[in-house]
């Protein structure tokens, strides 16, 4: 759904018409439900964020001004720190079933984060962006933000000390900004 | 956490990254509500990273899904501080309009005092003026905010101040009513154009008094087809008299 049209969605949700919301469920929900899944590994367990965020988004819509980005960067944002909250309260810990099984998801779950950033549009600026950047800082960006690691567990995956994944973290981010400003 | 020049786009990001601990980001929430710069630099992080959102695959959605959050919305609170009064009548209420009422109006008792200042803003703009108005309604939306001012002067004028964004789709009009007494049933006072503040002509109408319902509704383009408020109600309020 173009953005214009879920924000005039949010609009009516603000104004108590259900159909609003009923049009950004249709058209949003299985790709808000994939998002979540990315951060949180488990399906149920992203169908659930999904649901409790279109309740967030209904009561919350009448916040909504083009003045907090675009509408579709709000729900996004909705979902995303739902997710974030189940994940950090321990949830997704419970998908360990034993080592070696996590071990082999593990990996698969680091090149299916990572390929996010093949799969963005090749126009796309922060495609670009993110390529001119060094790989450790790339993969720290996309494993916090698309898989929803903290430093911690960055500094895990990348071997690194966690006071240099910060700040590599932060060069990183800054770095990108000046790209796409 | 110091936010400054420097420090609020480093946060930002952060932020929209979920790299804060629970305090940080709870200490940003807190603060983004009164920094429009940091709630401008968060805005801008959230559309800097969203295409890597959508670059997830779509997934099935589950077939019971949307039920159950309608369920969730079902059991949402509703109190009616307005008294649930509103100018449509029962029978064209569309289940929207139905939902609207149920769902809504819950937060305006809260937000009297914001309700109150406004209407000292809007005495005080009235002031410089050289006619009186008879009445002054602020009128509210569903969860409470002030939506407009309404100053009714009596000979069938009215001013309406917009303050809050409406939007207005291209074959909509927002459409000013008010309810002089049960018997005449509810009365158009104009057509906003555009969704912009105005001053209306109204038919010839009784002495506005204390207490009258105002409200504004959507209704399509040229206004209500059936000369009553049909559309969802955007906001309304009860007139008090200046004094």
């Amino acid at each position: 759904m173009p953005s214009d049209e879920l924000a005039a969605s949010l609009a009516a949700c603000a104004r108590g018409d259900r159909g609003g919301l009923k049009r950004i469920f249709d058209g949003e929900a299985a790709r808000l439900i994939a998002v979540a899944e990315r951060i949180l590994r488990r399906r149920e367990l992203a169908e659930e964020v999904v649901q409790d965020a279109f309740i967030r988004i209904w009561t919350s819509a009448h916040q909504y001004s083009p003045e907090r980005g675009s509408a579709r960067g709000w729900i996004h944002a909705i979902v995303r720190n739902r997710a974030l909250n189940m994940l950090r309260d321990g949830r997704r810990e419970d998908t360990v079933e034993d080592d070696r099984l996590e071990t082999l998801r593990e990996s698969d779950q680091l090149d299916h984060i990572l390929s996010a950033w093949h799969a963005l549009d090749q126009n796309s600026r922060l495609r670009e962006c993110l390529g001119t950047l060094d790989e450790m800082k790339r993969r720290g960006i996309l494993l916090a933000y698309v898989g929803g690691y903290t430093h911690g567990e960055i500094a895990g995956r990348l071997r690194l000390p966690l006071g240099t994944t910060k700040s590599w973290i932060r060069r990183g981010l800054s770095a990108l900004r000046e790209c796409m400003a | 956490m110091i936010f400054n020049e420097t420090t609020i786009p480093e946060i930002a990001d952060e932020y929209v990254l979920g790299l804060l601990d629970a305090a940080d980001h709870a200490t940003v929430e807190a603060e983004m509500e009164r920094n429009a710069g940091l709630r401008q630099a968060v805005a801008t992080s959230r559309d800097r990273y969203l295409p890597l959102d959508m670059t997830a695959e779509a997934a099935a959605v589950p077939p019971g899904l949307w039920t159950q959050i309608e369920a969730g919305l079902a059991d949402t609170p509703a109190a009616v501080p307005l008294g649930g009064a509103t100018l449509a009548p029962e029978a064209v209420l569309t289940p929207a309009a139905n939902d609207n009422r149920g769902f809504g109006w819950k937060a305006a008792a809260l937000s009297s005092m914001a309700a109150t200042l406004v209407l000292a803003v809007a005495l005080t703009w009235s002031l410089g003026r050289r006619a009186e108005p008879m009445v002054i309604a602020v009128l509210l939306n569903e969860t409470g905010e002030v939506q407009a001012v309404v100053e009714d002067f009596g000979n069938d004028t009215a001013n309406i101040r917009l303050l809050a964004d409406i939007a207005v789709p291209d074959d909509k009009a927002v459409e000013v009513w008010t309810l002089p007494s049960a018997e005449m049933g509810p009365v158009s006072l104009g057509l906003l154009e555009e969704g912009q503040s105005g001053r209306l002509k109204a038919p010839p109408l009784p002495t506005p008094q204390d207490a009258q319902l105002y409200e504004i509704t959507l209704e399509q383009a040229g206004g209500s087809p059936t000369g009553r408020p049909t559309g969802p109600v955007l906001a309304k309020g009860f007139a008090k008299l200046p004094r």
